[in-house]
Parts: structure tokens; C-alpha cells; sequence
């Protein structure tokens, strides 16, 4: 198994200076822009896009063609970038931001080109100062070369590109909550309908939102055909991903490759193994709202289909592998916290349901857990996500409240004993 | 698009409205479905989840909120299935899990939709065994409210009313998630109009009212529907009384007026029902504070009226009567004149400094407050409509957040101009209110008029206005678009008053009437011209010089200090009667309480003292008066009768109307520096004896813009004495930078500014201290 | 009014930026943060003036973001991840050694006003876990004696500016991937050093 560079092959090929303009356009950068300009065909650009059958890869998956399709008539559209990354296990779109800046500027430019966008916005989360410093810094160099502006490269098309930073919120990874961020409002996830973004976006005017690794896609697929990229991966997940590998695996990091492949391949492979020779006890596939997998179901494969038939999915592209060793209860606890501290609160469910799990697993790490707290759990859940089926069902406005659902079912469908081992059986049960 | 559409809930067929919510289509069909943020005003956030209903998708049953799914033809809704039940209990017990138990101290508890909603769908024991969130008990957020975080449920009602409703987002959520909670900046208290309403829209008791508070449980009340005397928008309201005490008065949702929503002024302004203050027997003031009887009383003044010498009879009314009680006046006014060779001239004035001609019969077309919601253009060209006519203010404001576009001329109204297409100030209209231009040269007007279903608030902007330009404007608007006009006289029962007298006249008709030379009667009923008006020094004169005072009132005031006898009247829930609106709508007030002592209606008196002098009496009770003033609509099917208005399809009231005699002549608008208005608070017998709002109306200050601040006057402090002659008031300056160069804006209702001469120049100086500035 | 005439320059080119003033209120809070070390009420009404928002609308916002503090910070904001992977690769002994040199709990400042200590969710160096974070300048593979090694160089040489790579290279290990090229810009405060906000610096390495 090999990673195939498409997005990090750049990087890799100028390891010390990859983020600079003139290392990118010495390495064909801006060629793909400049091709898109001299054809001057947008419905092209459009049509690549969907010919490559690229899906998002900020986490729902949803096709980037139909996507751009549907981005309604106005005077004033705009794009935003999704570079909050935030998702726990996730450090894919940093690299991104942080090593290969222009790419995803040039994708930018030409996202734009094709939906008739004048300005741009990259959201990038606020811990990512310096990923964030290096794309302003090669904003500023693209203002300087001519490819920002106004009339870019000598053509009619201007584009302004504002790159703004978050501030600590995860639920601003939500499209509609990013919009609210960038609004100078709370991060508040907005309802749907009415506010799709591509319909009531931004200023409630026609957005698109797509993710770094999304647009940073872009320049490839239209320099060597979306047909070329569709070839690679398969059918439902065309191309390369970066996923993020961490946990218990000798080599973490971000590796580049065609989905397909199975998961243990994909650790053994570039994790290098599980550190100290341990094995593999559970595993996330797509982030920490993703259910779980257990050491037994290392070979499902990697792509979006295969992960969601197997009942979790495959998400921002972050395995996180816990070994033999790991405290489960521990695990679902910390991700259960994640979820209760980011929530924007404004569903109940959500706001007291996550913040009641967290509590419970608290008083169960503690040792104070009594019996009836499992079948609590199960039932605060089923709350939260009736039926606990997968994909879930909400009884929230947007899936961040049902995700704090699934590390408590995992546990709980795979490794009860780990809970109830914990609970103390000879204390009374009354308080 | 079709005018209705079939959706199905819980297996039976409905028809709804298309684009119409779930919950609000089920609601018109009586199917209740339990909410807590959803408010039919508001814009729905979907964010308590308790409206969740299952629908029928091409994917299966979904669980969606039926306060933020629209219906579609055919739609399948479940609103009690087993699914449905489970995720309502769950909901519930998430509320419940940090809410704390002290429904026996609480003001909520018996009309509270929590605890109802606990009782109907609630779940059974607490399987929290955690701690809950804590919060300092009650803390209060302005003069009037008090925030209790503990009981909040984030149901975002209070910050969406202030947000989007009333447009003064002062309470807001602060934190998130979990730690989210409403509260107030430190320093900026929620100083709203309309801070009431969130109280009466809180589905909890997190937000209560210094007047409610702990004064009663909702199952000792005694509820009735009437009408304010506020404004003259005629807000629907429901009168709650314990034990003959009136309580709290709720805002009622009625869809041509005040859709529920009251200014706090309208919602406090009844404790001085009960100030011990009030008078409740009759008094003779002058040169003997004997109590007499009300026999006595009536023979005192009836031998005054009959003592001869060719009496002027004047008799100055005020904006609180019914309908009926001004017809009763009406009619003992004409009876009197009937009397021959013993009376000289005998008028009625009513007590307002904003009286103009208008603009009622014959040509113009008058509108509904309603047509606000359906206009293109909107053109406000009157007082200060956010003091005046608060609610008539939202209205406004939520018909140019649905689009529409707002015109405004003159300088009052300043607090709505940042909604405003465009501001006429100082450009188009000068200090004065004269027009710079002519009307066809105003930029960007043209293009929102021509053609289009216009809507003129019109009304005097300020006291001694020239009212030609409104004329003008009025001329203007007719021949170039399809307008309707509400006429802004913007006092309680004006229009009733309007209505039900033969012939109209305002102060400073009075004063210029008033012959020294001749024997005076002067009446002042439910009016104190002495306080308030422009014209109060000069009533003060002509009062002083009248042979006879006597004053119907609730309270002792500037007036009754010069009257010879006093006659304790009725108020607000003590007496039936008409109101008419605006829009010539008219809607019942309803009695609910009994006169305090012997007070009388000012109709029983008159009727008395008709006895007395011999006059032919028409009338025995409230009920023949409305019988009688009802003939003379112009609407024979559709008149304002107590039967026809206490039908339960006309608790909205009825649109009619009467032929309407004003007579008043134009007032020269002379070279204004001082700009008087009328806010909302003031020190009016009745607020400043409403224990929680007397405050409200201490501050005393006056308006101006930053260039006239520093540059005119040259003041480098916010505490200022105005001096004219004798007289010096120590104020505080407010800038508003939405006023012209050059002019004063003081507000004539508050205490102090009585005696200022509005014709004589002022003069400003930087206080020496910053003592006195609040008048008790 | 509390700030400076360059200051609020400074604020009106940013708002400048936005189609609307109201966006621009995150990067102004950001300046109010790095005058302070926190949002000042002072400074809150100073921006609800320059945006045009009421006090408590900006407050709103600004309690709404965990970046953003309500109360002063002090030089060196130490942002410990407790977050799936950091967790599982024992960041509890990373937080008890921080914990015990600063004597600090979670989000307290010392009275010298040398550091402010938060756990805090995920900071996207899960490669490197477990990982820190100095003024949001990230250090990657982090060991409880490593942590309290930075801790002690931090209060002795107190430098001016916090730069990830120098911090990494004295007391990181593991990375999330390989860095690249040495980056000598960073943070002075407990705000993300960033040009469009002005608060991003140069060190000479
Ligand atoms: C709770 C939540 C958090 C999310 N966080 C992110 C994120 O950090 N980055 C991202 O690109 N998308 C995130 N998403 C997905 C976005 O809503 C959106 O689908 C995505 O940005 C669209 O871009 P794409 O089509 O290119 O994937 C999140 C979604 C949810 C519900
Ligand atoms: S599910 Fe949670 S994060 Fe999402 S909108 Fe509701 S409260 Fe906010
Ligand atoms: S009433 Fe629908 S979510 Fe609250």
C-alpha cells in the first residue's frame, strides 16, 4: 500500500519552502488558474467538478458538484472556506493551511471563477495561528503576483479574499454556525430550511461553503481532468484522502490515499503498528462523532459507503486507534465532554442532555456509579437520538448533540463489561 | 397557489393555510401541540424541542419541530404518537433536570406552561441525582423586572422580543452551551418601553415584575377584557383583579391592534387605583376643606350655575372618558345652551396641545392600522411615535422588517430613524416645520410614492406647529398614490372625544376664549390643563380668575389646587364604556371593579346635576348612553353597541364611523429653538402614584445634537441648568445626533418644564452641582 | 472612551474588510484582548460603539467563544489538550505536571501574572499528542518532565514573543507531520498571532 499525492505531493517534493509563492509557481502553481482564465469558460470548471465525483471532505460527504449546482442567482454570492477543523483526531486540513497555502488559494480563486464570486472568505479556527499566518501571508503574496484582486492575471474577473480567524468553538465547523461566526454572531448553528447556505447563506445572500482539503481538490482535478480523478479511489469515493492517523500507532500523522483500502491496512501501513506491540482494541474511523469499531472490524474498507454500511462514518478522515490497554470508559468520557463543552446550547436535548452523560460517566469513573445508570445512559441517548440508529435520527437541530451518542453506544454495544466493571456492586444503591 | 390545502394529523384530514407551520395549522384546527420557544410573533428559532411531531418523508417517519416545518399538501403529521410522546417526555425532563423546585414562591406557578405541560406530558420521578445549576436568585435587571437564571429555560422569547419586536436587544444570552444563560450588560440595565412583555411571555417565572410580584396566584383572579387608555391605539388587555385590588393588566392579542404586546407604561400604569392618595369623596378646596356630601356638592354647584349674571360655561375634558361619558357631556352641554336668556357661551374644550384640523371627512381615506402589513410605503410625519403611540411604534416596525419602506419628515421621531429609507430632517424640513423644498424636489421620495399604496401617519409633530405642510404633504400624496391616512392624535380616548362632541376645540382655543370681563363656570373634567400643556401658565390665569372651579378627578393636582369643589370620579376598570382607536375602531372597557368611596362616573354626575337645574334627561345608565351615542354611526349594521361588542366575533371591536366637527385654529410656528414633545413617561397623577413606575419618570433632561451641544451652547458637561427669566431647571443632556443643528428638544410632561415660555429664547449654563436633578 | 486613537484606526481598517461592520466584531475583540488580556468592559463598549451593536450584544458574542476571556490572563496562556487523542496518550500527566509547577487549577492566573493554565478541547496535533499550547503557539509531543522543563525556561527567560518552533525544538517531540521550514513568527499574548489583526510578531532565532 502507497499513498498517492495529489494534495501533499508538493509539499513533499519542496519540504522547506512549500508555502511560498515562488516555490508553488515554480512547481506548476497557478497553471490550473491560468488555464481556467484563458478558456474563460465557468460551466466547465462546473463540469469538472462534477465529473470527478469529489465529495466533501469537511464531513457529510456531500457531492461538491451538485453542490456549486445549486448556488442560487444573485448579485452578491460568496464563498467561505471551512478551515475550522476542530473535529478531535483531525489535523488534516492544518497541513493544508500550514504547508501548501497557495493550493488552496489557487482553488479558491478558481471555486470562484466558476460561481461568479467576488469575495471570498477562509475561516480558519483561532488556535491555528500559525497555520492561519502562512495563509495570510500567501494571501498577500497573491494580491502582490496579480492572481487577488482586481482584474486578476489582466482578465475581468476580480476576487477579494479576506481570511478571518474563529475563536474557539467547535459547532463553528457547522456551516450554518460559521456563517453566524463570520457574521460576528454566535456560533449558532442556523435552521434548515431556510438557511442552506447555497440559498440563504452569508449576509443571507448565496454561499458556498466547502472545506480546505475540499477546495484545495480543486487545481488538480481542473489541470488534469475531473475524468483523471475519478479514476482514482472507487466508485462513491473518488480520489485521495488525507486522513489523520493518531493514538496508539508507532507513527501518527497525515497520509495521503486513494479510499479503498481496508483500515488495518491503512495502520499497519503507515501507523507503522501499534506502539509496544499491543493490538487494537477499538478504533475511530472519521473523527470522534463517529461510532466506533472494534479491534475485530480492522477490515472494513475505507471509503464513505463501506464505513456507513458498517454503521459509522468515515467523517473528517481522523483514525484515532486506542490498544488493548485503553481505558474505554476513560475514551467515552473525553469525547462525551468534548461534545457537552461545544455545544452552542441552544436545544435542550443537546445543551442538558450532553452536559447529564458527561456527568454520569463522571460519577462512574469516579466509582460512584450505581446499576441504573447504564440503562439512564442508554435512555438519555435514546433522548437525544431516538432509536439510536445509524445514521441518527435528532431530536436537536444539527448532529453535534447525537454525536456525544456515539462513543456511549459503542461502549455500550461492545464493551459493556468495561462499564459495569466500574460500577460498585457493593455499595447501596440509595444515596 | 390555492387558498387552502389538505394535511393530515393523526389520521384525520385538516385544512390549512399553505406556507402556514405545523403547530400553527393544527392550532387553528384545535389541535394543541405543547411548545415552549415557539411564539406566533416571533420568528420560530426550533430551539426548545418540545413541539417535535413525526412526519411522513420519502425516507420514512422523521421526528421535525412543528414550530419550524411548514405544511405541504397531503403532509402526514403524528402529534401523539408513541415516538412523538417519548422525545415531548424527554424534552421535559431535560428542562427539568436543572429547574429548581420552588413553585410555591413562585409568581408562574398555577399559569405556568412548564409546570402544565409536566403535569400533561411530563415524566414521573427525577432520575437526576446531580447537582443543578446555580445562579444568584433574583436579580433585577432594570427598575421594573427581575431575572431569575435559575428558572430560565433559554426558550429565547425575551431576547428574540427585545431583538427583533421592540428592537432594544439590552437582554441577551451570555456563555454557551451548557452555561448558557440571559442577562443584561452590567452598566446598561433593560431600559426598555417594552421590557413588560417579556414577562407576560416568559413560559416560566424567570422574568417577573416588581409590581406582580408574589401579589397573587392566578387561581384567586378575576379576569376581564377591556380596553387601554394608553394611547390611542386602544391596546386589547385583560384586567386581573384579587379581592376588588387590581393586580397586573396583560396584554391581549388582538390582531388589528396591539397583537398581544403593551408598552410598560400601558401594562403598570393602574396601581394608582388604589394610592391611598386618592380622592374618594367630594372636597370643597377653597377656603374650607369641609367633605361634603355628593347631595351637597350637587346643590353647591347647581346654585352657582343658576345663581345668574349670564355665566360662560367652559368645560375642559380630558382623554379618559368612554364614548359614553363624552356623549353625556355633549348632551348636558346642548341641553344647557337650550336654557334660554341664562347662560352666556357655553364650549367644550378637550385638554390636548396636538388638536389640528386632521384629516376625516368627505375625500380622504382613512386607514386600519392593519394596512401598515400591506402598504409599499409608510410616511410618518408626526410626535415622537415611540413616547406616544408605543405600540402603534412596533407595529411600524415590524411592517418595515417585512419590507416595507418608511418615509419619515420632521425632527420627533428620531428613534426610529435607522429604519427609515429615508430621514427628512433638516435638509427638507426646517426647525420650524416648514418645508425647504417642494415636496416634488424631495430626493428619493418620488420613487416610493408614485403609485404606490401609501400609508400616512400624520398628526402635529410637536405643539405649535403650522399644520399647512402637513396639508401640503397630504395634497401631495393623494394626487400621486393611492393613500390612506391615520390620523395621529395619539392621547386615550381622542377619537372617542372626536366622536361624540358636537364640535372639538383644543387649549388654546380655551385660552383665547376665556373673557375675564364675564361670570366663569369652568369644569375640568378628568383633566389637569394646569400641568403639562404649553399653554398651563395662561389656564393657570384664567382659572384663578373664574368665578367657579370644579373639577372631576381622581387625585388633587395642579388643577384642583384652583378649583372650588372636587368630585371623585372612576378609572380604568371601575367604569363600562366605549374607546374608540385610531382607526375609528371601537372596543369595550369593561367594569371589573367597584368606585372607590363615593366616587361617580362623570356621566352620573352630569346626570345629577341635569336634575338639579331642571334639564331634560334622555339617559338612566351607562347602557341607555351607549343605546343613544350609537345612532349616529354612519354603519347602521355594524354598530358599537355593548351587545354587538361583547359578542364574542367582535372582542376585536368594530370599524365605524361619525361625522367629525374640529375647530382649530393654525397656530403660528414661530421661530422654534425649544421643541416640545410628549414622552411616554411623565408625572401624570396616575404614574406618579404607580409606586413602580413613579421612578421612571424622575429624570428630567433634554435633547440636543453634538454640534449644537459643543458648538452652540459650548457645554462640556452632562449637567446643565436651563434658565429663562425667574425660572432655572437643572437638567441632564442627552445627545441625539438624529436632531438638527440648533434645536432643544424638552419634554413637556415632566416636572419642571410647565412655566418654560416656548416664545422666549433659553439660555443653558453647566450645572454648579449635580443636586436636584431628580424630582421625586 | 477607552482606546487609543491608533487602536481604533486600527479597528476601522478591519472593519473595512467586511461587507458589513457587525463581521468584523471577532478580530476587534481580538485587539480588545491583546490591549488587556482579556475583554474589558471598557473595551466591549468600545466596540458596541464601533460596530454599532449593543453592549450586551457584543458581550453575547464575545462569552460565547472559549478564546475570547472574561477575565485577565496572564503572560503565557498554557492550553493543555485533554481531547480523545491526547487523552489516551496520557495528557493527564502532562496537565498534573503544568498543574503542579503553576499551582494553578484550570483557568486560573498567578498573582504575577506570569501564566494562565486551561485544559482545553482539541487543538488539532493529535499526531503529536499529547500535545500544548503556549499563547496558541503549538508544541507537540510533550512529556510531563518536558512540560515542566517549558514551564521553568518560560518564567526565568520570559520571552517577549512565544514561537512554536523554537518551543518545539527545545521541549517537543512527536509531531502531528513534519513541520518543514523553521517559522520565527509567533504570539506575545493570550491572542493568536495574526497579521490582520496586528498581533503577530518576528523573532530573530
Ligand atoms: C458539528 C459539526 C462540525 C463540523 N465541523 C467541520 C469542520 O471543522 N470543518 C469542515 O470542513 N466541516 C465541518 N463540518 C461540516 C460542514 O458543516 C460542511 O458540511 C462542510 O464544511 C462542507 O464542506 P465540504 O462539502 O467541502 O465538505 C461540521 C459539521 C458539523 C455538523
Ligand atoms: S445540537 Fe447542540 S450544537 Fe447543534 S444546534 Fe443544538 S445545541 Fe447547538
Ligand atoms: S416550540 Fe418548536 S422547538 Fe420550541
Amino acid at each position: 500500500m502507497k499513498e498517492t499525492l495529489l494534495l501533499t505531493k508538493h509539499m513533499r517534493e519542496y519540504p522547506e519552502d512549500s508555502h511560498l509563492i515562488e516555490t508553488y509557481e515554480k512547481n506548476n502553481g497557478y497553471r490550473a488558474l491560468k488555464k481556467v482564465l484563458k478558456e474563460d469558460n465557468p460551466e466547465d470548471v462546473i463540469n469538472e467538478i462534477k465529473n470527478s465525483n469529489i465529495r466533501g471532505r469537511g464531513g457529510a460527504g456531500f457531492p461538491t458538484g451538485v453542490k456549486w449546482g445549486f448556488l442560487a442567482e444573485n448579485e452578491d454570492r460568496y464563498l467561505v472556506i471551512n478551515g475550522d477543523e476542530s473535529e478531535p483526531g483531525t489535523f488534516k486540513d492544518r497541513i493544508l493551511l500550514e504547508r501548501d497555502p497557495h493550493q488552496l488559494i489557487e482553488g479558491v480563486i478558481i471555486t470562484c471563477f466558476a460561481s461568479n464570486i467576488k469575495k471570498a472568505f477562509i475561516y480558519i479556527r483561532g488556535e491555528y495561528a500559525k497555520p492561519a499566518r502562512r495563509v495570510q501571508d500567501a494571501v498577500k503574496q497573491a494580491y502582490e503576483k496579480g492572481y487577488l484582486g482586481n482584474n486578476i492575471l489582466g482578465t475581468n474577473f476580480s476576487l477579494d479574499v479576506v481570511v478571518h480567524l474563529g475563536a474557539g468553538a467547535y459547532i463553528c465547523g457547522e456551516e450554518t454556525a460559521l456563517l453566524n461566526s463570520l457574521e460576528g454572531k454566535r456560533g449558532e448553528p442556523r435552521l434548515k430550511p431556510p438557511y442552506f447556505p447555497a440559498v440563504m447563506g452569508l449576509y443571507n445572500k448565496p454561499t458556498l461553503v466547502n472545506n480546505v482539503e475540499t477546495i484545495s481538490s480543486v487545481p488538480w482535478i481542473v489541470q488534469n481532468s475531473g475524468k483523471e480523478y475519478s479514476k482514482l479511489g472507487v466508485e462513491g469515493s473518488t480520489g485521495t484522502r488525507i486522513f489523520s492517523l493518531s493514538g496508539h500507532v508507532n507513527n501518527p500523522g497525515n497520509f495521503e490515499i486513494e479510499m479503498g483500502k481496508s483500515f488495518g491496512e491503512f495502520i499497519d501501513t503507515f501507523g507503522n503498528g501499534i506502539k509496544n506491540n499491543k493490538s487494537v482494541k477499538a478504533y475511530i474511523p472519521g473523527g470522534a462523532s463517529a461510532p466506533w469499531f472494534t479491534g475485530d472490524q480492522l477490515d472494513i474498507k475505507m471509503t464513505i459507503d463501506d464505513v456507513a454500511n458498517a454503521g459509522s462514518m468515515l467523517g473528517s478522515g481522523a483514525v484515532v486507534v486506542m490498544d488493548e490497554d485503553t481505558n474505554l470508559v476513560y475514551a467515552a468520557k473525553s469525547i462525551v465532554s468534548f461534545f457537552a463543552h461545544e455545544s452552542c446550547g441552544q436545544c435542550t436535548p443537546c445543551r442538558e442532555g450532553t452536559t447529564w452523560l458527561e456527568m454520569i460517566l463522571e460519577r462512574i469513573a469516579s466509582g460512584r456509579g450505581r446499576l441504573s445508570d447504564i440503562s439512564l445512559l442508554i435512555d438519555i441517548c435514546d433522548n437525544i437520538s431516538p432509536g439510536l440508529d445509524w445514521p441518527p435520527k435528532m431530536t436537536t437541530i444539527c448532529p453535534l448533540g447525537p454525536s456525544a451518542v456515539s462513543p456511549i453506544t459503542s461502549l455500550l454495544n461492545n464493551f459493556s463489561d468495561e462499564i459495569t466493571n466500574m460500577i460498585p456492586t457493593k455499595i447501596p444503591i440509595t444515596q | 397557489m390555492t387558498d387552502q390545502i389538505k394535511i393530515n394529523v393523526n389520521g384525520s384530514e385538516i385544512s390549512s393555510k399553505p406556507d402556514q407551520l405545523i403547530i400553527e395549522a393544527c392550532e387553528d384546527s384545535g389541535i394543541h401541540i405543547p411548545r415552549f420557544c415557539w411564539h406566533k410573533r416571533m420568528d420560530p428559532v426550533g430551539m426548545c424541542r418540545m413541539c417535535l411531531v413525526e412526519i411522513e418523508t420519502p425516507r420514512g417517519k422523521a421526528l421535525v419541530p412543528s414550530c419550524t416545518t411548514k405544511v405541504s399538501e397531503d403532509l402526514v403529521v403524528e402529534t401523539e404518537s408513541e415516538v412523538v410522546k417519548k422525545a415531548q417526555e424527554g424534552v421535559l425532563e431535560f428542562l427539568l433536570i436543572n429547574h429548581p423546585l420552588d413553585c410555591p414562591v413562585c409568581d408562574k406557578a398555577g399559569e405556568c406552561p412548564l409546570q402544565d405541560q409536566t403535569m400533561a406530558y411530563g415524566p414521573g420521578e427525577s432520575r437526576f441525582v446531580e447537582d443543578k445549576r446555580h445562579f444568584e436568585k433574583p436579580i433585577p435587571i432594570s427598575e421594573i423586572i427581575l431575572l431569575d437564571r435559575e428558572r430560565c429555560i433559554l426558550c429565547a422569547r425575551c431576547t428574540r422580543f427585545s431583538d427583533e419586536i421592540s428592537g432594544d436587544p439590552l437582554i441577551e444570552f451570555i456563555q454557551r452551551g451548557n452555561k448558557t444563560q440571559v442577562n443584561t450588560f452590567p452598566d446598561e440595565p433593560f431600559r426598555s418601553y417594552f421590557s413588560g412583555n417579556t414577562v407576560q411571555i416568559c413560559p416560566v417565572g424567570a422574568l417577573t415584575s416588581t409590581s406582580y410580584r408574589f401579589k397573587a396566584r392566578p387561581w384567586d383572579l378575576k379576569k376581564v377584557s377591556s380596553t387601554s387608555n394608553c394611547s390611542s391605539v386602544g391596546c386589547s388587555i385583560e384586567l386581573n383583579v384579587s379581592q376588588n385590588k387590581m393586580l397586573r393588566i396583560l396584554g391581549e392579542d388582538n390582531e388589528f391592534t396591539n397583537q398581544g404586546w403593551l408598552s410598560d407604561k400601558g401594562r403598570y400604569n393602574f396601581e394608582y387605583l388604589h394610592s391611598e392618595k386618592r380622592i374618594e369623596e367630594p372636597l370643597i378646596v377653597k377656603n374650607s376643606s369641609k367633605k361634603p356630601n355628593i347631595n351637597e356638592a350637587m346643590d353647591l354647584i347647581s346654585n352657582e350655575i343658576l345663581k345668574g349674571g349670564d355665566p360662560n360655561i367652559s368645560f375642559i375634558v380630558g382623554h379618559n372618558s368612554t364614548n359614553e361619558e363624552y356623549f353625556a357631556l355633549n348632551n348636558f352641554a346642548e341641553n344647557l345652551k337650550k336654557v334660554e336668556n341664562t347662560f352666556g357661551n357655553i364650549d367644550i374644550y378637550l385638554s390636548d396641545d396636538y388638536l389640528y384640523s386632521g384629516f376625516f371627512n368627505g375625500d380622504h381615506s382613512l386607514a386600519e392600522i392593519k394596512d401598515l402589513d400591506s402598504a409599499d410605503t409608510i410616511v410618518l410625519w408626526a410626535q415622537d411615535i415611540k413616547d406616544n403611540l408605543p405600540t402603534l411604534y412596533l407595529r411600524i416596525k415590524q411592517a418595515v422588517r417585512n419590507g416595507k419602506k418608511l418615509l419619515i419628515f420632521g425632527h420627533t421621531n428620531t428613534a426610529i430613524k435607522d429604519i427609515a429609507e429615508e430621514y427628512f430632517g433638516g435638509d427638507i424640513v426646517t426647525n420650524n416645520f416648514e418645508f425647504n423644498v417642494n415636496i416634488s424636489d424631495i430626493p428619493n421620495f418620488s420613487r416610493h410614492i408614485d403609485g404606490k399604496e401609501v400609508i400616512a401617519i400624520v398628526g402635529k409633530a410637536s405643539p405649535l406647529q403650522n399644520t399647512n405642510p402637513i396639508s401640503e404633504l397630504i395634497q401631495y400624496l393623494e394626487a400621486n398614490s393611492n393613500l390612506k391616512i391615520l390620523n395621529c392624535f395619539s392621547k386615550g380616548n381622542t377619537f372617542g372625544a372626536l366622536q361624540n362632541l358636537n364640535l372639538v376645540k383644543g387649549l388654546n382655543e380655551f385660552v383665547n376664549e376665556f373673557d375675564i370681563s364675564k361670570r366663569n363656570i369652568v369644569f375640568t373634567i378628568g383633566a389637569n390643563p394646569v400641568n403639562n400643556s404649553i399653554y398651563s401658565l395662561k389656564i393657570k390665569d384664567s382659572l384663578v380668575n373664574a368665578d367657579f372651579v370644579v373639577s372631576m378627578d381622581l387625585f388633587k393636582n395642579e388643577t384642583t389646587e384652583l378649583s372650588d369643589i372636587i368630585l371623585p370620579t372612576t378609572s380604568l376598570g371601575e367604569k363600562e364604556g366605549t374607546f374608540t382607536n385610531l382607526e375609528m375602531r371601537t372596543l369595550m372597557q369593561n367594569k371589573i371593579l367597584p368606585p372607590p368611596g363615593s366616587s361617580l362616573n362623570e356621566w352620573e354626575y352630569l346626570l345629577t346635576l341635569s336634575k338639579k337645574i331642571n334639564l331634560e334627561q334622555v339617559y338612566d345608565s351607562e347602557t341607555q348612553l351607549n343605546a343613544l351615542l350609537c345612532k349616529d354611526y354612519l354603519d347602521e349594521d355594524n354598530i358599537p353597541s355593548f351587545d354587538n361588542l361583547n359578542k364574542p366575533s367582535n372582542l376585536n371591536g368594530v370599524l365605524n364611523s361619525k361625522t367629525i366637527n374640529i375647530n382649530i385654529e393654525n397656530v403660528d410656528s414661530t421661530n422654534l429653538e425649544i421643541l416640545f414633545v410628549h414622552r411616554l413617561y411623565g408625572d401624570s397623577s396616575t404614574q406618579i402614584n404607580s409606586p413602580s413606575i413613579s421612578m421612571l419618570s424622575s429624570e428630567r433632561f433634554i435633547e440636543m445634537n453634538s454640534a449644537t451641544y459643543f458648538g452652540s451652547y459650548m457645554l462640556y458637561s452632562d449637567v446643565v441648568t436651563l434658565i429663562q427669566g425667574e425660572i432655572s431647571v437643572q437638567v441632564n443632556v442627552n445627545i441625539n445626533d438624529n436632531l438638527p443643528d440648533n434645536l432643544l428638544v424638552v419634554p413637556i410632561n415632566r416636572r419642571g418644564f410647565q412655566n418654560i415660555n416656548p416664545e422666549k429664547k433659553v439660555e443653558l449654563e453647566v450645572a454648579k452641582s449635580r443636586e436636584q436633578l431628580n424630582v421625586s | 472612551m477607552s482606546w487609543e486613537k491608533e487602536l481604533i484606526d486600527k479597528a476601522n481598517e478591519i472593519i473595512e474588510l467586511y461587507p458589513e461592520k457587525r463581521s468584523a466584531l471577532g478580530p476587534l475583540l481580538y485587539l480588545a484582548q491583546e490591549k488587556d488580556g482579556y475583554i474589558s468592559n471598557d473595551s466591549i463598549i468600545q466596540i458596541s460603539n464601533l460596530v454599532g451593536i449593543t453592549e450586551v450584544q457584543v458581550k453575547s458574542v464575545a462569552s460565547f467563544y472559549s478564546m475570547y476571556k472574561e477575565e485577565q490572563t496572564g503572560k503565557y496562556l498554557l492550553s493543555v489538550c485533554k481531547s480523545i487523542s491526547c487523552e489516551i496518550n496520557d495528557s493527564r500527566s502532562v496537565i498534573d505536571s503544568v498543574k503542579n509547577f503553576t499551582g494553578l487549577e484550570n483557568y486560573e492566573t498567578d498573582n504575577d501574572k506570569v501564566f494562565t493554565f486551561e485544559e482545553v478541547e482539541c487543538i488539532g496535533a493529535c499526531g503529536g499528542a499529547p500535545a500544548v499550547q503556549v499563547n496558541y503557539e503549538t508544541v507537540e509531543g510533550l512529556t510531563p518532565e518536558k512540560s515542566l522543563q517549558m514551564c521553568e525556561w518560560l518564567k526565568e527567560e520570559r520571552p517577549e514573543l512565544v514561537v512554536a518552533d523554537e518551543l518545539q525544538e527545545k521541549f517537543g517531540g512527536v509531531k502531528s507531520f513534519d513541520w518543514a521550514i523553521k517559522d520565527n513568527t509567533g504570539s506575545s499574548y493570550s491572542v493568536p498571532g495574526f497579521q490582520n489583526i496586528g498581533t503577530a510578531k518576528e523573532k530573530n532565532l
